[in-house]
């Protein structure tokens, strides 16, 4: 993950009024748990003029690439609510979420505004983190829960 | 101190830890540029879809 590409993302996002919240290890890397990953997961609100807002924040960042056309309102408000796009880079790819099962969606999704390099970037709290992926059977969202359940001393909700 | 001595792995594990320097996530970009130059990958290009995100999780593990 270049650093230089990621903070261009992040400012094309702020700059197109993209309603968005990261979520994934390059949120847990806001809050100081650093692992590496491949991807950046974002959950985006979900309307056609948010979707516009991120096709124009993926074309400003990434030179009007023309795979960006296939990103549509269409299917991300319809039967496919999980888009993964692989920038010309090489170097990251996003997963872009409208909504996770039944429950999460944007709106459900606690955040919180950090800054990096004058950016500001909208990104899960630690127990909207640890929502998210306490109740996965991915194992290593079972690591990153005991992690995050660990150094914010989380609590279960009952 | 740069340098901590111990006599056991007990003794190091239970040691607390220094808090690393600088911003958390220049922190984590810097462990994820070490991460690909020691592990290069060869992505696809181009957008795709999945109905759910275990759809998406098992693409990734196929590829």
């Amino acid at each position: 993950m270049d650093r230089d590409e990621i903070l261009r993302v992040l400012s094309a996002f702020e700059a197109s009024g993209l309603e968005y919240v990261l979520i994934g290890a390059t949120a847990m890397g806001f809050h100081g748990l650093v692992r590496a990953t491949e991807d950046v997961d974002l959950f985006i609100r979900a309307t056609p003029e948010n979707v516009e807002r991120l096709r124009d924040a993926f074309r400003h960042a990434y030179d009007g690439d023309p795979n960006i056309d296939e990103i549509t309102a269409a299917d991300l408000l319809g039967d496919y609510p999980a888009v993964r796009y692989y920038p010309p880079t090489g170097d990251l790819y996003f997963d872009v979420l409208t909504r996770l099962g039944e429950a999460a969606r944007f709106e459900t999704v606690e955040a919180e505004i950090k800054e990096i390099a004058g950016t500001r970037v909208s990104v899960a709290t630690p127990a909207a983190l640890y929502r998210l992926k306490k109740g996965t059977v991915r194992p290593q969202d079972r690591v990153d829960a005991a992690a995050l359940r660990e150094r914010f001393s989380l609590k279960d909700e009952v | 101190m740069a340098v901590q001595r111990f006599r056991s792995i007990e003794e190091m594990n239970a040691a607390p830890r220094r808090e690393p320097r600088g911003p958390d996530f220049e922190r984590f970009l810097r462990h994820c540029a070490r991460y690909w130059a020691i592990a290069p990958k060869n992505y696809p290009r181009g957008v795709f879809k999945f109905r759910t995100m275990e759809e998406a999780q098992r693409a990734r593990d196929e590829r």
